[in-house]
Order: structure tokens, then sequence, then C-alpha cells
């Protein structure tokens, strides 16, 4: 905790704010919702949109409470958030690249090679985040092979050994 | 009382089969990799590792996720020890006296002796599961929906409101994952909630998805995010070895450590937080003056024997309310209740009965996988440390794929994975602003379930909700309710007068 380099402490308000207020979205949505579910209860006398109501009724105090504490000087009993004051975006968005990437191709290119792509991306975007050199070509199919050797026996492990479904893009199921 | 111990004896027969032998090892091998990296722990390897249900024999698979269960907690406290990053809230507390020691060139007895003490507590609070679970079983059959519903409340308060620093971050928590449970198809009435016309939200959100989301998802992202210029500071290894004095230290520390931790794990006010940082203060105040003043300086063995020993004897506590009430108390409690749901086997007061072969395996492979978590931990810990060589970047891209497998292997839909990285998102928001993410999986999974108490216990109260106060043992448990929701805070208020 106490470890990391000494930088101005970032402003947290905005986001605790933004989360205030999504809780309230998040409870007017299941308010929304509640008022489509019918309510006939049976002899319990309540259906099954009476806890959808609750909820939303609970989530909403919730977001007022988180609110009213934001403006009252912040979240309480906050912890301040292990790692750096700010974020590293560019970081970021290459390991969600890799996430996304390998959501939208896995039926497409099979397991195998989907994942060794989101790993790819990801390595790609932690090593960044590290100040290191991203990595040129070479280091890219490094990592590829590397991202190969760990997916590729865990297919094999999980379909052969497990009989757990994943897709491959050949007939005999190995790749 | 012979009746237990010949169902245990059947249990040891069940457990102590070559293939089930085998599996107790690989859960204890893969709990103990896994509790030592960072990154990954217990909840989120079971999680991913659900899809097995599929193929696997129940009996097999819960001795296989018990092992990771406690693998886990043996693995976490040597990185607490070693690197100062606790793979588990459970070791949080180990890191304090450990850390210290090891930097202090003590790092092998730390790590002698949290390993001891995890087998001697993790021993004990078997035994104690052995004798009190089916007693506990008998007594739990006789409630009825009212009870059930006041005591999943109970662990809903306790989770949310007493673990975790603000009370209500944690109940926004709770509510958030009590609304993701809302989502499918109500169990009484078979009416279709909040599914937007979404075909995949039909069979609802799985606690698979949830889980590797918030965590092993998450725990990438975040890295990428913020970690990245987090130095990472490693102590030198020692022999793992403890002197005679350490030895003396040590053992009363590790029973007290066990008499603290039992009880808060079998209570549905669960979590392996409260134990631990008591066992460190018992430890602290019990210490003789020559030794108090190693604690937060060079480090006292007592801070760690005492805390490791309350934290497994917590962990196994956990499995009372689950085995007995069907009621998860922890992360990785609910992630294991899952799993017997996916066997269509309902963990409750009947599993004593209808199950006995499987409870009984699975407390026999208890008491094995101690032995052998013993032996992995001692002898060979030089190995596990060589994991913490592996480079970051790596390691979190590879938890992607095996997050992958969890989540696409549990119904083959490239739709959960979406879902996944939304949730990983959410899980580093959360992280951000200090929400607990516990209490988010414990509504998740609990929630139907108490929603479905609720109304049979109504139907039972002829619509009324006095039924809740008219029978005893749901008034009782509903003032305990109130009680943990209040007494902390007028404890809190009598201290700033």
């Amino acid at each position: 905790m106490d470890s990391f380099e000494p930088q101005a402490p970032a402003n947290h308000r905005p986001g605790q704010l933004a989360l205030g207020i999504g809780a309230l979205i998040v409870a007017a949505v299941l308010a929304w919702g509640a008022m489509d579910i019918p309510s006939d209860a049976g002899y319990a006398g309540v259906g099954p949109n009476f806890l959808p109501w609750v909820i939303s009724a609970a989530l909403g105090l919730c977001g007022v409470m988180l609110i009213r504490e934001v403006l009252t000087g912040g979240y309480r009993q906050m912890e301040e958030p292990s790692g750096a004051a700010r974020g590293d975006w560019r970081a970021l968005a290459w390991v969600s690249a890799g996430v996304l990437l390998n959501a939208s191709l896995i039926t497409t290119i099979g397991f195998i090679l989907s994942c060794s792509l989101c790993f790819v991306f990801a390595v790609r975007g932690l090593r960044a985040s590290e100040g290191k050199p991203a990595g040129n070509l070479s280091q890219t199919a490094k990592d590829a092979v590397t991202g190969m050797l760990i997916a590729a026996p865990v297919y094999w492990l999980f379909t052969k050994l497990l009989a757990v479904n994943l897709p491959g893009i050949t007939a005999g199921g190995w790749i | 009382m012979m009746d237990t111990f010949t169902q245990l004896l059947g249990g040891f027969a069940t457990a102590g089969t070559p293939i089930n032998l085998l599996w107790a090892f690989a859960g204890c091998a893969l709990g103990t990799a896994i509790g030592v990296l960072p990154g990954l722990g217990p909840a989120v390897t079971v999680a991913m590792l659900l899809p097995i249900t599929g193929q696997v024999e129940p009996t097999a698979s819960m001795i296989f996720f018990a092992g990771i269960y406690y693998g886990a907690m043996y693995g976490g406290s040597t990185t607490s020890i070693l690197l100062n990053t606790p793979g588990e809230t459970g070791t949080m507390v180990t890191a304090l006296e450990g850390f210290k020691m090891a930097k202090s060139g003590r790092a092998g007895a730390a790590l002698a002796s949290a390993a001891i003490g995890s087998f001697v507590a993790g021993t004990i609070a078997t035994v104690l599961v052995t004798l009190f679970a089916p007693v506990l079983a008998q007594f739990a059959v006789q409630l009825g929906p009212p009870e059930y519903f006041c005591l999943m409340l109970l662990a809903f308060t306790t989770v949310s409101a007493v673990l975790g620093q603000s009370t209500l971050r944690g109940l926004t928590a709770l509510f958030f994952g009590l609304a993701l449970g809302l989502i499918g198809i109500d169990q009484i009435t078979a009416q279709v909630r909040y599914t937007a016309g979404v075909l995949e939200f039909m069979d609802g959100i799985e606690v698979v998805l949830v889980a590797v989301g918030l965590f092993a998802v998450a725990e990438a992202l975040y890295n990428a995010l913020y970690e990245g210029r987090s130095p990472a500071m490693m102590n030198k290894m020692t022999r793992a070895h403890m002197t005679r004095s350490e030895w003396r230290r040590s053992w009363p520390a590790w029973l007290r450590g066990t008499a603290i931790g039992f009880p808060f794990g079998t209570i549905p006010a669960g979590g392996t937080e409260i134990p631990t940082f008591l066992s460190y203060a018992t430890e602290r105040k019990l210490a003789s003056p020559e030794h108090k003043a190693e604690f937060g300086t060079t480090g006292a063995i007592e801070g760690v024997a005492g805390p490791e020993a309350a934290n497994n004897a917590a962990v196994t506590g956990t499995l009372v309310p689950l085995l007995t009430l069907g009621i998860p108390t922890s992360v990785t409690a609910a992630i294991l209740l899952s799993a017997l749901q996916n066997y269509g086997i309902n963990a409750g007061p009947q599993l004593f009965q209808t199950s006995s072969a499987l409870v009984w395996a699975l407390i026999a492979s208890l008491y094995i996988g101690n032995v052998m978590l013993l032996v992995l931990n001692l002898p060979m810990v030089g190995l596990w440390v060589k994991l913490l060589k592996i480079p970051r970047p790596q390691l979190y891209a590879g938890i992607l794929i095996f997050a992958t497998v969890g989540v696409y292997g549990m119904r083959q839909s490239s739709f959960d994975l979406f879902l996944m990285y939304g949730l990983g998102l959410l899980g580093v928001v959360m992280r951000r602003y200090d929400f607990p993410t516990a209490p988010v999986i414990v509504g998740l999974i609990l929630g139907p379930m108490a929603e479905a108490q609720m109304r049979n216990a109504l139907s039972i109260g002829e619509g009324s909700f006095m039924v809740f106060l008219e029978r005893p043992m749901s008034a009782t448990l509903l003032a305990v309710v109130v009680l943990v929701l209040l007494v902390p805070r007028l404890l809190a208020r009598r201290v700033a007068v």
C-alpha cells in the first residue's frame, strides 16, 4: 500500500457521483421493467413483481445516499485504491480489444486461434502498462506462439478429456 | 455418534479410491498454484472449471473443487509472506507480520508456521464439521420457509453490511447482485422477468459468468489500467524450518486461531476477514513483553500462526452452513453451491440423507487433502515459489484464456463473452471505488432462493408478513439481523463521543 511512488491523489468525486447516478439508473430500469410484470399473487399475497419493486426501491435509496455522501465530502470510509492515480487507457484499450476480438471471432476461427489472438493483444497492453516497449514483430510472433502453447493444450484437455464443448475449425477437433 | 463414525469410514472408502485420491491431489496442487499466483482466487478458479460438471461425476468434482478451495488458502499465505500482495482476503493479515519476518530473513519460519498452522486448524475444524454438521442438519430439517428466509436475510446482511468498509457500498453491491438474480424465469410462477427479449437472458445470469467477469477479467483490466508501474519486490526464500522456540510460540496461537476462526465460518456471518483480524489482535495482546516488540517491526511468528489458523478454520467452517442449510457465506461456497445445482443436487438439510455418500466422501477428502497440502507446502514450497517468476503480462493474458474456457464452455454462447467483458469493466470500477464484490455474487445466487422461500413463507402465512414474527425461530433471526445492522453503528457512535 505504502510503496508506490508519490503522486497527487486522484480526484474520485466525479466517478463517485457517476456511480451514485448509475445506481439510480439501474433502479429506474428495474422499476420500468417491474411495471410489465403481472402481480397475480395466489396464496402468497405477493406476486413475481414484488421483489423487483423492493430491489428497485432499495437500489434507488442506495443511489440517493451515495450521491448525498459525494455532495457532503465524498464516500465515507474510503480505502485509497491500489495502483497509480491515473489510468493507462492505452493499455486498457489493448487488453479490451483482445477480449472483445476473442468474443467476436471465437466461433469463426476456433478457440485456439481466437484465444492466441486475445493473448497477443493482452500481453501487448500489459507490457506497455509497465512502461516497457510493447514489442516489435519478433516479440509479437513469440507472444503468438506462447499464446498457442497455452491455448492448445487447454483446448485439448477440456474438449477431449473433459468433454466441454469449445469451438474448433476442423472436423477432427484438434484445432 | 457411532453412526457418524461408520458414515465417515464409508466416506474414507469412497474418497480413498485411486481416482478420487487423484482428483483430491489435482485439486490441492491446482489450488496451491492459484493461491500462490496473484490474480486468481479459489472462487474464480472453481467457477472457470464448472463446465467439467457436465462430464465428471459429482463426488469426484466436489472433492476436486474442495481441494482447490483448501489449497488456495495454503498457497495464498506463501504469496503474502514473500510478496506482500495477499492472493486472498483471508491471508491479508498474514502479510502484516509474515512479510516483515521474511524481510528480516525468517521467511522459512513464517512459511512453516503458516503451513503447519493451516494443517492443525484445518484438521481440527474438519473434526468439528464431522461432529456437528449432522446434528445441525437434523435440526435444520425442522426449519420452514420463514426461518430459511430469515437465515438468508442474515447472510445478506452480514456479507454486505459487516464485511468491507462501508455498509452503504456493501448494500449497493448486494442489491445489484439481487437485481441480476431477477433476470430470467421466476421460480414460482414461471413468469419471465427482465429478459428484454434476449434469448440468452431466459436462463438467467450464470454465477460463473459474473464471478469470472468481476474477478478474473476485472483483475486483468485493472492491472493494465492502474498497476503497471507498481513495483513488485520479492523477499528471499529460506528453508522452511522452525526452531524449538518458534514451535513453542506457534502452537498456542494455532489453537487460539482455530477457536476464533471456526465459529465465524459456521454462522451465516461468514467471511475470513473478521476472524483473522480478531486472531491477530488477540495474539498481539497476549504476546509476552519480549516478543511484543517484534509485532510490526521484525515480524512476530504469533502474528502469522494465529491468523493463518483462523483463516483455515473459518474456511472449513463455511462448509457447515453450505452442507446443512444450503446457504453459502463466502464467494467460493456460493460457487460450490452452484456446482451442486448443476448436478441437480439441492444443498440443504436433506443433503445428509439424500446424498450422504457424497457428503461423507467430501468430508473424508478434507482430512486427506489437509495431509496432502502439508506435504505440498512444506518440503515442496520452493517449487511453488517459482510460479511467482511468471511475468505479469503473460500471467494475466493467460488468465483471460482460462476465463474464456469457463464462460464459453458453460453454454457455448459468445454473447456471454461480451457480457463477461462488461462485468469485467464493472469490476474495475467497483475495485477503484472500493465497492465489495462478494455481496454481488452472494446476492445473485441466494436472491432467487430467498425470493422463493419468502413467497412460500407468505403462502403459509396466507399473505401476511406477520408469519415472520409469529414463529419464535424466525423472529429471533430477524432480531439478530437488526442487531447486526445496528450494533456496529452504536459502537462507532459511542467511540466517537
